[in-house]
């Protein structure tokens, strides 16, 4: 396919939890353990998995928003981990973040106007008139309205502000976006439109998305290839009509029966996983789903398994594909 | 008729605010039967809440039920004293949330929660509800009741503590259980098991189910019948087959091709122009005639009444009166 965005390589981040008298180091959560994999330019990359299972902290890491424990980062070439805050801050204006809690992700004392321009003042992108022009550029292009500008965030609707984060993170003309859950907290017909938005400024823009959600509907659709997360780890990583049709992971397969479909009643085929996901300081050794998994062997609760193409395209982590 | 459970009749539930009134139910109508199980689905803000709350009479101020009558198992909870109807609630009717931690006192211990919940509405010697208690628990799946029911809250997992508030609302064998999203803040692979344990359930107890939730895939998991709720009002109203198959009224057709499908390959989502209307000053009319792409003139005009179009099938919308055909010129 075509050229290489982002590559992260062996990527690795603990968080230390420190305790007892001395406030010594005791623990650390398993956060991302050992991730690789790379984002081609133009594609969509969807990133799923279960609350708590590190998707976000990837994500944070990869922009270098938090600094790694181990392991590189590579975008378009360039190791992150290795550049300097001058040359790293020139490089952020290439990748922009879309969160999740659009009431959350904005100022309430700044007005639409502000917060849009926030990122070009910082950068010293645009001033003055050119500035202005810039932010009804940018609000119109994600279907505000230039009399929306003096507004502040509470005078809009979810959607709307979503909207509002959207036009935050195109202000600096980014290529590689993380979109951290944009939908989930807005409602089923707001959510097409955003979606909808989305898809359509990839078109305009030819943006690279880096997708993280838990709803694999939605991931289903936008995305061209995904990848599943399990405690810190990936288990899979195919394109998205592969993984759909075909998944080959245990995790995998019951994440995707696990989705009720509309219109149809409970099937009979679903797999229920027993227990809950495990906790990220002290994960199962070997296979980090065999506790439950309906098919572990002995070889899952002792080896890890590697995470290996299977199929042009399709990696799995797991004993039963070798 | 003898068979009706729970019916609800022009219920009017408003809440008087310094802007306005906002009538969030607004003359709704619902039966639901003996055993059955009912799905109200709809977008944040639609009134599926203070419905449910309306049932159980728990709108506090500046909300008030206005107008209309609550018949369950034959007597008007509208009408009841409030001596009275504290007996109903977490009796015959139970109610489970969206946040099972939240409707958990993090100060008592699971078990004395369940306990108080039987000692309201039942006379039970001590040990006889410990026993219950242990029954319960593991009915609903809990691993060890007899250790885990002297654990507090925040030693539950979420799906575990869901666990918990559901045997707290079956422990006094309820006619009526409302389940207000009771899935939404869970994850997936837990969402389904609480599902399995609802269906389980439901063929163990027998119980009347009021599921509320936005997620259709969800509701279609559990309903027999689903009605579909708009800006206070009722739009829809049919079994899983008539909403998905033929689903009839503008809303429903347009909210079912804007949700992504695993099963179906949707090139672009449709979208409904617009946001949901402020419902203190709802359009005149039909509430979703200014996102209706079929609006005629009288759907601004008139308010269009639930009529039953197919066998069991009720729609409010002017597509579908005949008399109005002439006036679908617009």
């Amino acid at each position: 396919m075509s050229e290489t965005m982002l590559e992260i390589n062996n990527l690795t981040k603990y968080f230390p939890i420190y305790g007892g008298v001395l406030l010594r180091q005791v623990a650390a959560i398993h956060a991302v353990d050992g991730v690789s994999f790379d984002i081609k330019r133009g594609e969509t990359l969807g990133l799923v998995g279960e609350s708590g299972c590190g998707k976000t902290t990837l994500s944070r890491v990869a922009l270098r928003l938090i600094e790694p424990t181990a392991g590189a980062v590579r975008y378009l070439g360039r190791d992150l981990f290795k550049l300097s805050n001058q040359e790293m801050r020139k490089l952020r204006l290439e990748m922009a973040m879309i969160f999740q809690d659009p009431y959350a992700c904005l100022n309430p004392r700044m007005t639409l106007a502000d917060i849009v321009g926030e990122p070009l003042t910082i950068h010293g992108l645009a001033r003055g008139e050119e500035r202005k022009r810039r932010i009804v550029e940018l609000v119109k292009k994600v279907g505000l309205a230039p009399f929306h500008m003096y507004r502040y965030p509470h005078e809009f609707s979810g959607g709307q502000k979503q909207r509002i984060g959207i036009a935050r993170a195109l202000a600096s003309n980014p290529k590689f976006l993380v979109a951290d859950e944009p939908v989930s907290s807005l409602d089923v017909s707001v959510r097409a439109q955003i979606l909808n938005l989305l898809e359509d400024l990839q078109e305009e823009f030819g943006f690279t998305y880096l997708y993280i959600s838990h709803d694999l509907s939605t991931v289903k659709h936008m995305c061209d290839r995904v990848a599943v997360m399990y405690v810190g780890k990936l288990v899979e990583l195919a394109p998205t009509k592969e993984i759909f049709a075909n998944p080959q992971h245990p995790y995998t397969e019951a994440l995707i029966s696990a989705i009720p479909i509309p219109g149809r009643r409970a099937s009979e085929k679903r797999i229920i996983l027993k227990g809950t996901v495990p906790t990220p300081i002290d994960p199962p050794p070997g296979c980090r789903f065999n506790p439950r998994c309906a098919f572990s062997q002995p070889v899952c609760a002792k080896e890890e398994p590697e995470f290996i193409e299977t199929r042009k395209g399709h990696f799995v982590a797991c004993h039963l594909r070798k | 008729m003898d068979n009706t459970l729970l019916d609800i009749r022009n219920l009017k539930t408003y809440f008087f605010t310094e802007e306005g009134s906002v009538k969030a139910v607004d003359e709704v109508s619902l039966k639901i039967n003996k055993g059955e199980v009912l799905g109200l689905v709809g977008e944040s803000g639609c009134g599926k809440s203070t419905l449910s709350f309306s049932i159980l009479r728990l709108i506090r101020d500046p909300g008030r039920i206005v107008g209309g009558e609550v018949w369950f198992d034959g007597v008007d909870l509208l009408g009841l004293s409030e001596s009275e109807m504290r007996k109903v609630r977490g009796g015959d009717i139970a109610m489970i949330f969206q946040n099972p931690m939240s409707s958990l006192n993090p100060v008592f211990t699971v078990g004395s929660q369940i306990a108080e919940a039987i000692e309201l509405h039942q006379d039970a010697k001590k040990s006889e509800i410990v026993k219950k208690i242990v029954e319960i628990l593991s009915k609903v799946g809990i691993p060890n009741p007899t250790e885990r029911m002297d654990d507090y809250p925040h030693e539950y997992s979420g799906g575990m503590a869901q666990r918990a508030v559901i045997a707290m609302a079956l422990s006094c064998n309820p006619k009526l259980l409302i389940a207000d999203e009771p899935t939404t803040n869970l994850d997936v692979t837990i969402q389904a098991q609480i599902l399995e344990l609802m269906k389980a359930l439901r063929k163990d107890f027998g119980a009347s189910i009021l599921l509320i939730g936005h997620d259709l895939g969800v509701i279609s998991e559990l309903s027999d019948r689903i009605a579909v709720m708009y800006a206070g009002k009722l739009v829809e109203s049919s079994d899983l087959e008539g909403i998905f198959q033929k689903p009839m009224h503008p809303y429903t057709q347009a909210l079912l091709e804007s949700i992504p499908r695993l099963d179906v390959k949707t090139e672009r989502l449709r979208i409904i122009p617009g946001t949901v209307p402020r419902l203190i000053k709802p359009p005149p009319g039909c509430r979703f005639h200014p996102r209706c792409e079929h609006a005629m003139k009288i759907c601004s005009e008139q308010e269009p009444q639930l009529t039953e179009v197919d066998k069991g099938h009720t729609v409010a919308c002017y597509l579908y009166t005949a008399n109005n055909k002439s006036n679908r010129s617009r």
